[in-house]
């Protein structure tokens, strides 16, 4: 499979401090990586890196496999960036800035009103962006970076702050430019959401990529899947238990709870992402 | 460089411009102010012309002097009468030798010299012959012959003398493209607080394809008004390609300053803050025009001089190519400078 995005040693610094580190990664064609760390990891500066806002001080990023620093505007043509940070012309309508970054990409012909109407934006178009909620303006946000057909889509914190509505509506576009044949790099600190839509998923933490794997093997291999139950103490109260799965003593401590305690409930739960984040770097997600 | 890229984020600047209410009522309701008091001032010179004259000894006909429009001021030294006529407090001067009157009444032929402004018409220069003929008459009761020595003090221009609305034309024109430096820059500040230059920088449009369309947006706003408003009022009736060069070069300075302000600016306030100084620095040359004597020549060191007097000279006396063209060399030279400083604090703030 064609690798869409290959990077090499990445490294950035920003005078004396270190943003990101030597990174080595690639993400094949029609793939959804999930990018995930803390606030300060370096999600957002490698991103920039691979998009061509800003030269690595070392490596090399190969887009569609082409350097990107030596041939920015013909990789950015067929790029799709949605920023973490809002950055519309609130002065115009919605019609008026997808119109806009249509002219500039040179699609044509656009439909503004379809592109509204898959963003669950229908209606609203005429209206000045500065009257939109946060959610209508991410939503936007999205419509506008998937407006030239991308080849590679780039979300930077695509869901963060917003209504569930308004997460699920741009998780929905995610997943139609994943079946349009488009490579998604999803940079988010939500676990969920990356466990949800990414094949792969990378764990940076402190300008380095500590893990990278899907979920499901990341999971089973720092992962621990366990029993947790509810049971009443003495005084009637309710006390927690947790037996561990996967393990030769398993039977036997599962005979032993429902033998000693009076169970009220009990059930499986598996590791999360952000457990396994945990595991691996001593630090959450969310700081 | 991409035509169809720049035409798209042109028309995207100017339509945000206008969706700013300031600088939309600013725009519009400047150039109709600035037409308000163009067409509020006298539309024609003070009909009362006064001249100044010096004589060592006293002359009785002095006092029987009365010309329809001409006042007559005596004053007590040929240097003072001199520095008068050149501060344009009298259209003329006229000094008399102290042998006048004796020459007068011996029938012999008496020189008087006559100082002119760099503005005096002709008819005023053949009022002034009249007077003084008038003069012997008066001291002789019989015509006399005089010698009459002109001397044209300060720069001539030969025309005509100035409305006060002419004398204020070019600095108005020259304030309508100064107010556009603070639109521009208010422009570029909000691109690059609000990031919307990053998202324009990830298409295939350049930085040199958005500077170049934000510097045609400016200058479309500035010397648009300002041609606007100089064909309203007559200010191209002479010279209209020479007035209009200088316009648009004084609407590229304007863009070089707007990049500079709006490089450093945060926000609209601080684009306030930062563009008031420059403005009244650089209309300053202006007030010498509107307000002769009023500056001295220190303001040859601002741009903006070359700007207005090319302006002045062409649009008030017909001055052509020949006349301006240091000053236009000066305006260009300045404008280059200004407008790659300009490119380069703003590139540098974009990174």
């Amino acid at each position: 499979m064609n690798q869409a995005i290959t990077a090499e040693e990445l490294t950035y610094r920003y005078d004396n401090l270190l943003a990101v580190d030597h990174i080595s990664f690639s993400v094949a064609e029609g793939e959804i990586l999930g990018f995930l760390g803390p606030n300060g990891a370096g999600k957002t500066t490698t991103v920039k890196m691979l998009t061509g806002q800003i030269k690595p001080k070392e490596g090399r990023a190969y887009l569609l496999g082409m350097d990107i620093t030596r041939n920015v505007e013909k990789v950015q043509g067929q790029l799709g960036i949605c920023f973490e940070v809002t950055n519309l012309y609130e002065q115009m309508t919605a019609v008026e800035n997808l119109r806009l970054f249509a002219r500039l990409f040179g699609v044509h012909p656009f439909d503004a009103e379809a592109l509204l109407e898959r963003v669950g934006l229908a209606g609203r178009g005429k209206d000045r962006v500065e009257t939109y909620s946060k959610g209508m303006k991410q939503r936007l946000m999205v419509a506008r970076s998937i407006l030239n057909r991308p080849k590679v889509l780039f979300l930077d914190e695509p869901t963060a702050g917003l209504d569930p509505t308004s997460s699920e509506a741009i998780r929905n576009i995610i997943l139609e430019e994943r079946e349009r044949g488009a490579t998604v790099f999803l940079t988010t600190h939500d676990m969920m959401e990356a466990d949800k839509l990414s094949h792969r998923v990378a764990f940076m933490n402190q300008g380095k990529i500590v893990a990278l794997d899907t979920p499901h093997n990341l999971k089973q291999k720092y992962g621990k899947r366990a029993l947790k139950a509810k049971v009443l103490n003495t005084n009637g109260g309710l006390e927690d238990r947790e037996v561990v799965m996967d393990s030769p003593e398993t039977p036997r401590a599962v005979q032993e709870l429902f033998s000693r305690e009076k169970v009220v409930t009990i059930h499986s739960e598996e590791a999360t992402l952000e457990d396994i984040f945990i595991n691996i770097t001593g630090r959450g997600l969310v700081e | 460089m991409n035509p169809r890229l720049i035409g798209s984020l042109v028309q995207k600047d100017l339509s945000i411009f206008f969706r700013n209410r300031f600088f939309a009522i600013i725009t519009v309701l400047g150039i109709i102010a600035y037409l308000v008091v163009y067409f509020a001032m006298p539309g024609a010179v003070d009909d009362t012309l006064e001249i100044g004259i010096y004589s060592p000894v006293s002359i009785p006909a002095f006092a029987k002097l009365d010309e329809e429009g001409l006042e007559f001021v005596v004053v007590s030294s040929e240097e003072q009468l001199r520095q008068a006529v050149i501060d344009g407090e009298f259209i003329a001067g006229i000094s008399l030798p102290p042998d006048t009157l004796t020459h007068l009444i011996a029938g012999k032929r008496p020189g008087v010299n006559v100082f002119f402004g760099a503005d005096a018409p002709p008819e005023i220069k053949d009022a002034v012959v009249v007077v003084i003929q008038e003069l012997g008459y008066a001291a002789t009761g019989q015509t006399l012959d005089i010698d009459v020595s002109e001397e044209v003090l300060g720069l001539d221009l030969g025309g005509t003398p100035l409305p006060p609305r002419d004398r204020l034309r070019p600095l108005l024109a020259v304030m309508l493209i100064m107010v556009e430096t603070m639109g521009l820059a208010t422009l570029i500040s909000a691109e690059i607080e609000r990031r919307t230059i990053n998202a324009l920088l990830v298409t295939p449009a350049t930085v040199a394809d958005v500077f170049i369309a934000k510097g045609i947006a400016g200058i479309s706003l500035a010397f648009g008004q300002a041609a606007l408003f100089m064909a309203i009022v007559g200010g191209l009736s002479q010279q209209p390609l020479v007035v209009l060069t200088a316009l648009l070069l004084g609407a590229i300075l304007v863009i070089a300053a707007g990049f500079i302000i709006g490089a450093v600016a945060k926000d609209m306030l601080s684009v306030l803050a930062w563009s008031l100084p420059v403005i009244i620095i650089l209309i300053i040359p202006s007030l010498a025009i509107a307000f002769p004597g009023s500056v001295t020549g220190w303001v040859e060191a601002l741009p903006t001089h070359y700007l207005v007097d090319t302006v002045h000279r062409a649009s008030n006396f017909g001055s052509g190519w020949g006349d301006v063209w240091q000053n236009l060399l000066i305006l260009a030279g300045f404008d280059l400078a200004l407008a790659w400083t300009g490119v380069a604090v703003l590139r540098r703030r974009m990174r």
